[in-house]
């Protein structure tokens, strides 16, 4: 019984810290997004609210908490109201197969630093973020509103067509590893070398069709103010927007886990096999290298035209991920990697 | 677990049916729209050279894919009938879909994936592959039933034949799984090994049976599972109905011949009264319905049902091996009859169908007889094939088959079987009436394919009648294996 | 107790749990905060200032379906591959490498006849 109550407790504490570690995270990467791309463009960006505008996202989330709530009239509203939630809640949950570091001992106990380990890891990764897709669909359908409808649909386009690439790109480094799960594809990765090496062409792939996944630009067609005003997000405002926000940000920092467990070594580093404790510094030092790359993306690169983005999408690289599947078979069948 | 090339070998002729379909979509895809005719010539090409591998693989016994795949007498006459059907197909679309305007490549393409999945029917030996044929045969199906694009019916058609069929593959699906979980196989041989060594669940087995029944029932239209077939082959293009009515029911048949003779036996006796009440029930509502009927295209869904009765009548000597192997034998000489017969009559309905629906009633047929004697004549041979009256390959069908059901001891069905053979004499005859002694100005549209597959099928009919001994030989022979 | 396969799955149940409370009580935090001046004008759909035409969900380009259609089609093709990939390591090490390359090379190629037949008639071009 001891022993039920203890686990029970030990997920509960790993869910609420990881939790905590990315609500924070969102937060901070906010201010460094503003901040990064402020430096980019040469302005210098918010630093009024405390030291260097550290405050400057606690600031934020008050002001959005006493925002009023505007529910357009004829919203379905059950749906508008769960929308956020469902976009929020799989950009969390998708966190939970990442590994963070082996195990380590901790209060007498030796505690793994994930979450959990499924040994399908990553048709858990697949599965859950075409839930996401979910979100976006009941918030443009809900908010009855010409532009949020619009925008849902092709955000929705988007993002499934741009799946199938990512799940593509997801073959190498299983054929390479020869599992699914996440923990054991970091191992194969530490006994041989990253599997941005050997399959460098899905990486890129993978990172695109990542950029695409999570609505960034050059993909953020929900951002296109041009065409959509705010595509799916138009209606919402306050706490509810605020959790749209929150779901894009936490997932931008998921997918930069997603990419670098897949194909930079996860925890992987120099002297994490002596010092456990590493592991974790490494990843996150991994996911803050991409999220600063994917702002430096944002601040580069101009939106792409919705009919390139899709022909973008189904005519180069399906095909590209397609190809590499098979040179990663090929090298394994001809090297014996 | 592996395999190699004598695989492919082996089922040949439906490697070739598979692989040219494939190769011809990508031909559709990138010919010019001025050379669109040419997938229809390389379509028949297709079918006639898959036709030469299934004649020169006639007599070979062999097994593929691990023995999922049979080959046997039985699955080289169904394929050759399949395959020679599949060519009057195309022969009556060529005209009809330019006429209509969706003359487009995709049709023959589909057409061809339906065969293959028949032929795959036709040598399937374990229950998923029975499964998975039956997806391949009928996905193109509801393609076709639909492609008469912005026709309402057309649409509605292929809508109603896709939900149901669907429904109809779900139930052989659970009927799968319930045989499955009685048996622990899927491998027809292995389930019979499993039976005979005693099933601990024998009702699980037969709910399985009853449930794969149903669904292929659903698939070759027997009563109560037929009420889709008026409304399907009345929407659908004629030349698709004309296809779909031979097509789906050799696929339905040669399943359900395989898995009840080869895995079933020896449930027969809670199967037979089964399937007495549906042949009954069978011949009696399609026969009957048929009567009421004004448009030509549903008169003919009734008589293709109530075929399916007389076909069924042949599962009845079902315990008793050495009748029931000449009522199968029986059962395909029937299906090549049919077939025959079909196509020849939906050749003419397609000879005399006008645009928006036109043509298709009973009295639009008033005169035909006298203003085109030909046709006339040729129509007045299929409705006594039909009927079932000398000198017609119908005959030769049903006097077999009623003579196996009799020796199995089954005298109130054939006497059935004769009862509403007289009563469909009645609508069958009526129309030959009406062409000849009722006057109008019927007018026809000239094709030649379509007179071609007409002439040829009013010949044939007769023709194969007089050469019925040596056929059914043939077909006694192709069964002889099966059990 | 509890079962070890479902050990792996319990902290996603609870993970889910807490988030799905952290978004229900963020959302009452709003409204709980937030005031509430709602006037007609206020709650009309957005049309960029405009009065709002027509109803706001409407028929959709025939194209969506389309791609959602591809999609189920190329999705089930990557979950045939991924079970496929877990596999091969071991096949190459019985020497059976070149074997379950080929079956897959025939079952995408196959696949592939399908991808270029959608291309060539359009499917994936947006006018």
């Amino acid at each position: 019984m001891n022993e039920t109550l203890a686990f029970i407790l030990e997920w509960v504490i790993k869910g609420a810290v990881l939790i905590a570690i990315l609500l924070t995270g969102f937060a901070y990467t906010t201010y460094f997004e503003r901040r990064f791309l402020a430096r980019i463009q040469i302005r210098v960006g918010p630093n009024r609210a405390g030291p260097f505008g550290l405050l400057q996202p606690v600031a934020d989330g008050i002001k959005l908490i006493f925002k009023e709530e505007v529910e357009p009239a004829e919203a379905y509203r059950f749906a508008f109201l769960l929308a956020p939630v469902m976009t929020m809640v799989p950009a969390v949950v998708i966190m939970a197969v990442i590994p963070w570091g082996d195990k380590v001992v901790m209060f007498g106990r030796e505690i793994a630093l994930a979450v959990t380990d499924l040994n399908v890891g990553v048709l858990y990764l697949l599965s859950i973020a075409s839930i996401s897709v979910y979100g976006i669909v009941l918030a443009g359908w809900s908010s009855n509103n010409k532009y949020a409808m619009m925008g849902g649909i092709r955000s929705t386009a988007q993002m499934i067509s741009y799946e199938l690439a990512l799940g593509l790109s997801f073959v190498p480094p299983i054929l390479l590893a020869g599992s699914l799960s996440m923990s054991e594809i970091i191992q194969g990765q530490q006994s041989s070398a990253w599997y941005i090496v050997y399959a460098p062409l899905a990486a890129i792939v993978c990172f695109i069709a990542l950029l695409a996944e999570v609505n960034r630009a050059p993909f953020d067609m929900v951002e296109a103010e041009q065409e959509l005003v705010a595509g799916y997000v138009t209606e919402y405002s306050g706490m509810k927007f605020a959790l749209f926000f929150m779901g894009e940000y936490i997932k931008m920092a998921a997918v930069s886990a997603i990419f670098a467990t897949m194909f930079l070594g996860g925890f992987d580093g120099p002297g994490v096999d002596t010092y456990a404790w590493l592991g974790p510094i490494y990843l996150f030092l991994k996911i803050f290298g991409l999220l600063g790359l994917m702002i430096w993306i944002r601040a580069t690169l101009p939106r792409l035209r919705y009919d390139r983005l899709m022909a973008f999408g189904w005519k180069v690289l399906i095909p590209i991920a397609l190809l590499n599947v098979f040179i990663t078979a090929a090298l394994i069948v001809g090297l014996g990697i | 677990m592996l395999y190699s090339m004598d695989d492919m070998f082996n089922i040949l002729p439906t490697v070739i049916v598979v692989a040219w379909a494939t190769a011809l979509i990508l031909v559709e895809a990138f010919l010019p729209k001025k050379y669109k005719f040419i997938t229809i010539w390389l379509t028949v090409l297709g079918l006639v050279v898959a036709l030469v591998a299934a004649i020169n693989q006639h007599g070979i016994e062999a097994e593929a894919f691990n023995g999922m795949l049979v080959v046997d007498g039985f699955s080289s006459f169904l394929n050759i009938l399949i395959l020679g059907s599949g060519i009057l197909a195309v022969a009556l679309a060529v005209g009809y879909n330019k006429r209509f305007g969706f003359d487009r490549g995709e049709y023959y393409i589909m057409m061809m994936f339906s065969i293959a999945g028949t032929m795959l029917m036709s040598s399937a030996a374990d229950l998923i592959v029975i499964f998975l044929a039956l997806e391949l045969m009928s996905i193109p199906l509801y393609i076709m039933a639909a492609f008469y694009r912005g026709n309402v019916n057309s649409e509605e058609a292929g809508m109603k034949y896709f939900l149901l069929g669907a429904f109809a593959g779900g139930f052989i699906l659970y009927g799968i799984g319930f045989v499955y979980g009685a048996t622990g196989a899927t491998g027809l041989s292995q389930v019979v090994t499993a039976i005979n060594g005693g099933v601990d669940s024998p009702t699980f087995l037969l709910v399985g049976a009853a449930l794969i029944l149903i669904g292929l029932g659903f698939k070759v239209a027997a009563v109560p599972f037929h009420m889709w077939t008026p409304d399907v082959y009345e929407g659908s293009p004629t030349p698709a109905t004309a296809y779909m009515a031979v097509g789906a029911k050799v696929g339905g048949f040669a399943a359900l011949i395989r898995i009840f003779v080869v895995a079933f036996p020896t449930l027969s006796t809670d199967l037979v009264p089964i399937l007495w009440g549906l042949v009954a029930l069978t011949l009696v509502v399609g026969n009957l319905v048929a009567i009421a009927q004004k448009n030509i295209k549903r008169m003919l869904a009734y008589s293709s049902i109530s075929h399916a009765g007389f076909i069924l009548m042949a599962f009845l000597p079902y315990g008793d091996a050495a009748v029931f192997k000449s009522s199968v034998a029986a059962a395909l000489f029937y299906l090549l009859a049919f077939a025959i017969t079909s196509f020849g009559s939906w050749g003419v309905v397609i000879a005399l169908e006008k645009s928006e629906g036109k043509g298709l009633l009973l009295e639009d047929y008033a005169g035909l007889g006298r203003k085109y004697p030909a046709l006339g004549v040729a129509m007045l041979i299929f409705m006594l094939s039909f009927t079932g009256i000398p000198p017609t390959i119908g005959f030769a069908g049903k006097f077999l088959l009623f003579k196996a059901v009799m020796e199995g001891g089954y005298y109130g069905l054939a006497i059935l079987g004769v009862l509403t053979s007289l009563f469909s004499a009645y609508y069958y005859l009526r129309l030959v009436i009406i062409m000849f002694m009722k006057s109008g100005e019927p007018n026809i549209v000239s094709d030649r394919w379509v007179t071609l597959v007409t002439a040829s099928s009013a010949v044939a009919t007769v023709v194969l009648f007089m050469v019925s001994t040596p056929l059914f030989a043939w077909a006694e022979q192709a069964v002889l294996k099966l059990f | 107790m509890l079962q070890d396969y479902l050990n792996d799955y319990w902290p996603i149940a609870i993970l889910l749990l807490l988030t799905t409370l952290l978004g229900i009580v963020a959302i009452g935090l709003g409204y709980l905060f937030g005031p509430r001046r709602s006037n007609k004008r206020k709650n009309a759909p957005y049309e960029s200032g405009m009065s709002p035409i027509g109803p706001g969900t409407r028929q959709l380009p025939v194209k969506f379906y389309i791609v959602a259609v591809l999609f189920i089609l190329f999705d089930i093709e990557v979950v045939f591959l991924l079970p496929w990939a877990v596999i091969f390591k071991k096949f190459v090490d019985e020497g059976l490498g070149n074997f379950v390359l080929i079956e897959m090379i025939i079952f995408l190629g196959i696949l592939l006849v399908g991808y270029v037949y959608a291309w060539k008639k359009g499917a994936f071009e947006w006018d």
